[in-house]
């Protein structure tokens, strides 16, 4: 399988297509295999190199035991970038794909030439959100109760915590948990689950308020319907200069899976109108 | 010309072959064309995008590997079992050249 080193680390990588950069970015306990399901990648590679990586300490890519805040990933891409031979890039990202994508556009902006903001929601906007509203880790929870483990409410964006409570579990009551969850590659969760990502996941990590407002590329924020994020895409449209808005019906927070031709067809239709 | 169903049997074994050493694979057992890829071989969709790879490899031609995994991603259960594989592989290899190494 194709892989890359880039700051010392072992990235898979996948390319699909010819032309000017477009590179997704998966979410916190995904990998690059979302871009495959959802068409996204095989799509945009019709007209651009489409590039899918997966984050460190994800699927086929190394996993150091620290360095998951939105600024170690970042770094990550930029990296990859140059490894590539990608100067500039259109980015896509998925929840905290986005949060990673958002830092590089505001720390890069002379290389991040357009953003794709899929349902993220930011450390620094927490206070926006209420998190109780997340009807798929309430569906989670329930889930993750008929097969015997209970995971607190108030801790739901709280991998580390999350990981304590499974990390327990013996190898019986693992696969229970693991099949009624539906999450079928445990192995990968769990060796997450030793590293410092659940914590660097909600550190702020340098990406404020501020920082976010200042992205000025062209950028679209592309939430669900019914995602439980729709206070941050409130924010995203009236903050940032050159952001529009869009909704994917028939979705939650995973757009990307949830409804995928209509989240493909919105993503390929803003990056053509950015290469206009 | 083999009938389809020893050639069939014949892409059965040669996968579940490629899959006994297979990354990411959590759960031991015997692969029949009834064993699901994510329920009952713990494995994930990157796995499936890596398999995929490694088919190719396998059998030294391209394969519509995207569209697969496309269609899987419009699945209500997201599973696949090694029998729509092997139908898959049955439809898109062309009748296989004598020399097909096997990497392992």
């Amino acid at each position: 399988m194709p892989k890359l080193n880039a700051r010392g680390m072992s990235f898979h990588i996948q390319q699909a297509g010819e032309g000017s950069d477009v590179i997704l970015i998966h979410g916190v306990t995904g990998d690059l295999s979302v871009w495959f399901l959802s068409k996204a990648i095989q799509e945009l590679g019709t007209t651009h190199r489409a590039t899918a990586y997966d984050l460190r300490g994800h699927g086929y890519s190394d996993v150091p035991p620290d360095g998951y805040t939105s600024g170690d990933h970042a770094q990550d891409l930029l990296a990859i970038m140059d490894e590539i031979g990608a100067p500039k890039a259109k980015i896509v990202g998925h929840s905290f794909g986005a949060v990673i994508a958002a830092h590089a556009a505001a720390i890069a902006p002379e290389r991040i030439t357009a953003v794709v903001f899929s349902d993220p929601y930011f450390p620094a906007l927490r206070h926006l959100e209420d998190a109780s509203k997340w009807g798929h880790w309430k569906a989670f929870r329930l889930e993750a109760e008929a097969a015997g483990v209970t995971l607190s409410d108030e801790h739901w964006y709280d991998l580390d915590k999350f990981f304590d409570q499974v990390n327990h579990l013996n190898d019986e009551r693992m696969l229970k948990f693991r099949q009624a969850v539906g999450l079928p590659a445990m192995t990968r969760l769990l060796r997450l689950g030793k590293t410092t990502c659940g914590a660097d996941t909600k550190a702020v990590a340098g990406l404020t308020t501020e920082l976010i407002e200042s992205i000025k590329a062209p950028s679209l924020a592309i939430y669900g319907a019914a995602s439980p994020f729709l206070a941050t895409a409130d924010f995203l449209s009236e903050r940032l200069p050159n952001c529009r808005t869009v909704t994917i019906p028939n979705a939650r927070h995973r757009a990307p899976e949830e409804n995928p031709e209509a989240f493909v067809h919105a993503v390929k239709t803003f990056i053509e109108s950015v290469d206009a | 010309m083999m009938s389809n169903d020893s050639r069939h049997a014949e892409i059965l074994a040669e996968v579940a072959g490629l899959m006994a050493n297979f990354h990411g694979r959590e759960y031991l057992g015997d692969i029949d064309e009834n064993t699901r890829f994510f329920a009952d071989l713990g494995l994930a969709s990157i796995d499936a995008v890596v398999l995929g790879e490694t088919l190719q490899a396998h059998y030294g031609q391209p394969l519509p590997f995207g569209d697969l995994m496309a269609e899987l991603g419009r699945r209500e259960d997201r599973d696949l079992t090694m029998g729509e594989l092997v139908e898959f592989l049955a439809k898109h290899l062309e009748s296989r050249s004598e020399g097909t190494s096997c990497r392992s």
